[in-house]
């Protein structure tokens, strides 16, 4: 009971269930809204959910970009242009110390320089910011599945209509975007509706309003003035010559009159902005590496400077990351330089993402580093990635006096092989050999816990001493205690190395762990004994 | 009830009356009935104790054989950083401590061994750190590692040549020991009990299956 159909209900009793919801915060909408009878004869294709697009508008995304590779805040505080050349010298972007004295993007090159005292040039790269674009639209990829970038518009797509709730509402979401693009150094301008296309406009007139239904959609657009839509001139130019000035004086023509005037992509353009038709968009599918590198504007020539562009990769691989649901336990560093590579490697304990994780793991075996020469460049890639690690079982923190996982390796591992190097710290691995100087073997890759091994009856022959040594001639002990025989056999290559084992105390008041060689009667210290 | 006892069980948290340690404060056994009594019930956990001694191999380490099994059975971790020579870890193993558990980092300098040591007692999955000094160090990185084992629960023994007995030391305990005609006489230098009041040396005999 209580839970007829809503388009029933919505079409027997339209108005009290609209104002019911309209007095419910925009966050607290149900997500399938009741559709009011226009929207249900405009589309009638199958659409079960709402779709909710965000356009994210990257206007800046080349100074952006050069910002991120620019340790030096000073230089971007004067004029600087982005220039592309092709086809003629024209200002792709300006910052906006250029802005203030008057160069705007599209003008031509020679206009900016005029106005303009000096500036700095920087080439415009279009495929650096294709790459950046993607790279965006991989992080964005933690917000929604359906990801569209549209590189030639600087602009980013997300439909985020199923996952709003899960973030906490439309508005929460919307900032939490805001965000996370902020952090990384762009400078996003977001738009929110119910299609593509009015999401669109709604980022490029910089409106922060949220339509939740048509009616309101219809509302927030029709003050938009007629300039802003992407129309062809002509059309434009049509529109202009009969008196309209907005959007909202072009709603209420009929429809007819407008196809058989104005062409009939107009009236397409309007289903688009008002959702009455679907836009399907390709969705965005991230490629499933960590490949990361950062060209420096300026060399670096010391270790500790390398920092800053290093925090940059490391924010960027966590967003990355994050987006693509992957975490990952080593990673390489390649450092470029004009003629070479310095390519450094680091492995931790457990999987993480987390930038000031990582930093400092980063910071401790740089300083052990000495560059070569000055570093132009940095590249981050990670050899493989790995699964997220699962949630902790218990819902509290690990009680400190629990003991420790039995599979887990203690986390301050990667920090020690930061710092003394990866041959400092090191298992030691039973190799089943008798003789104990080649017993053991240490073992440094400590990501792989070895299988417990017993100790072999030709080792526990030899006794429990305590502390190994390479063998070397001793004098005969004065009272030894015996301990046992370590016959020949295969690992002694035909040498007849037969031992007697003992251990005796010296006049220091050592206690060794000697043995006496069979074939020429010679005592051998072996270690000691404790 | 039990929050405040747990709060008073902290090892940062010092009480005037408790001269000695509490005798429920988290200790690894020793192995020996009266250096338990000694130390106040085994080796304790969350303190720095300094072993004085030379030379290397009279049994100091196999003192310690007790307590390093039992933090292996607890599956905890053994640190053994900078130690004079490889560890024979089959007979460790046949004496009851899993050789898988034991970490062994080689430093070059005394400052890297105390660094590498702070990191360890950092890290909860430590129980017991080995760490051996060759010469004289500066009292300021002896006391960041004490402060790192009293926030720990790890129990850290440094060893050092005698001569260090002549410098202060902020370690929690310091213990000399000297070889004597059947194992070890162990002076207390350094401590918070009646053991270090009373001067008397402690007689250690040699484990019986040695």
């Amino acid at each position: 009971m209580g839970q007829p159909a809503r388009p029933s209900r919505a079409a027997t009793h339209p108005e009290p269930v609209r104002q019911q919801l309209s007095l419910l915060p925009a966050a607290a909408l149900p997500a399938p809204a009741p559709r009011p009878p226009e929207t249900q004869t405009a589309t009638r294709d199958a659409r079960p959910r709402q779709e909710h697009w965000m356009a994210i508008d990257l206007p800046h995304l080349a100074l952006d970009a050069l910002a991120r590779t620019e340790p030096d805040p000073g230089r971007l505080q004067r004029p600087l242009l982005v220039v592309e050349s092709d086809p003629a010298p024209r200002v792709h972007a300006a910052n906006r110390a250029a802005r203030q004295a008057g160069a705007r993007p599209g003008m031509a090159l020679g206009d900016a320089l005029a106005v303009l005292d000096t500036p700095e040039l920087v080439e415009h790269a279009p495929d650096t910011l294709q790459a950046q674009l993607e790279m965006l639209a991989g992080v964005l990829l933690r917000f929604s599945d359906h990801v569209h970038p549209e590189p030639e518009a600087q602009r980013i797509l997300v439909e985020v209509g199923r996952s709003r709730r899960l973030f906490g509402g439309i508005e929460a979401l919307r900032d939490q975007a805001r965000d996370t693009l902020t952090e990384l150094g762009f400078h996003p301008r977001i738009g929110l509706a119910r299609s593509p296309a009015a999401a669109r406009l709604l980022a490029r007139l910089r409106n922060p309003a949220i339509a939740e239904d048509p009616e309101a959609l219809r509302r927030i657009l029709s003050p938009v003035p007629l300039e802003a839509l992407p129309l062809a001139a002509a059309t434009r130019e049509g529109l202009r010559a009969v008196g309209l000035r907005q959007l909202g004086d072009l709603l209420r023509l009929s429809r007819p009159e407008l196809a058989r005037r104005h062409g009939p992509e107009l009236l397409d353009l309007l289903d688009r902005l008002l959702a009455r038709r679907a836009e399907t968009l390709p969705r965005f599918a991230p490629p499933p590496v960590l490949d990361l590198s950062l060209r420096l504007e300026h060399e670096i020539h010391a270790t500790a400077t390398l920092a800053f562009p290093l925090k940059r990769l490391l924010r960027q691989a966590e967003a990355q990351l994050r987006g693509l649901n992957r975490s990952l336990q080593g990673m390489t560093l390649e450092l470029a330089h004009r003629e070479a590579y310095t390519r450094i490697s680091l492995e931790r304990g457990q999987p993480g993402i987390r930038t000031d994780e990582w930093l400092p793991l980063w910071q401790t075996r740089l300083d052990r580093e000495t560059l070569p020469a000055a570093v132009i460049g940095l590249r981050l890639q990670a050899p493989r990635l790995l699964d997220p690690p699962a949630r902790g079982d218990s819902l509290l923190a690990a009680d400190p006096a629990s003991r420790p996982p039995a599979d887990q390796l203690p986390a301050v591992l990667a920090r020690l092989r930061a710092r003394l190097g990866e041959q400092a710290v090191a298992r030691l691995i039973n190799r089943r050999t008798p003789r104990p100087e080649d017993a053991q073997r240490p073992r440094h890759d400590l990501a792989t816990t070895p299988a417990p091994t017993a100790s072999t009856p030709g080792q526990r022959a030899c006794g429990t001493a305590l502390w190994l040594q390479g063998p070397e001639p001793a004098a005969p002990p004065d009272q030894p205690q015996w301990l046992g025989r370590l016959e020949d056999g295969w690992w002694d290559h035909g040498q007849d190395a037969r031992r007697d084992y003992a251990c005796s105390r010296d006049r220091q008041g050592r206690r060794l762990w000697l043995y006496r060689c069979l074939r020429s009667g010679q005592w051998y210290r072996q270690g000691y004994w404790g | 009830m039990s929050a405040l006892d747990t709060l008073l069980d902290h090892p940062a948290l010092w009480r005037g009356r408790s001269a000695a340690p509490a005798t429920d404060a988290p200790v690894w056994p020793s192995g020996h009935t009266e250096l338990d009594r000694a130390l106040g019930g085994g080796w304790p956990r969350g303190q720095l104790i300094e072993l004085l001694g030379a030379p290397f191999g009279c049994g100091e380490t196999r003192l310690l054989v007790p307590m390093l099994a039992a933090c292996g059975r607890d599956g905890y971790w053994i640190a053994v950083i900078a130690p004079p020579a490889t560890p024979w870890l089959p007979g460790w193993q046949t004496l009851g401590i899993p050789p898988e558990r034991v970490l062994l980092i080689h430093t070059e300098h005394d400052r890297d061994t105390l660094w590498a040591g702070e990191q360890c007692l950092r890290d909860p999955a430590f129980g017991v750190l080995l760490a051996w000094l060759r010469g004289p160090v500066e009292t300021a990185l002896l006391r960041r590692l004490r402060l790192a084992a009293s926030e720990s629960r790890a129990c850290a023994i440094l060893y050092r040549p005698p001569n260090a007995a002549a410098q202060p030391s902020p370690a929690h305990q310091r213990l000399r020991w000297q070889p004597a005609a059947s194992g070890l006489e162990l002076h207390c230098l350094k401590g918070a009990g009646h053991w270090a009041r009373s001067g008397h040396p402690l007689q250690v005999p040699e484990p019986p299956e040695a």
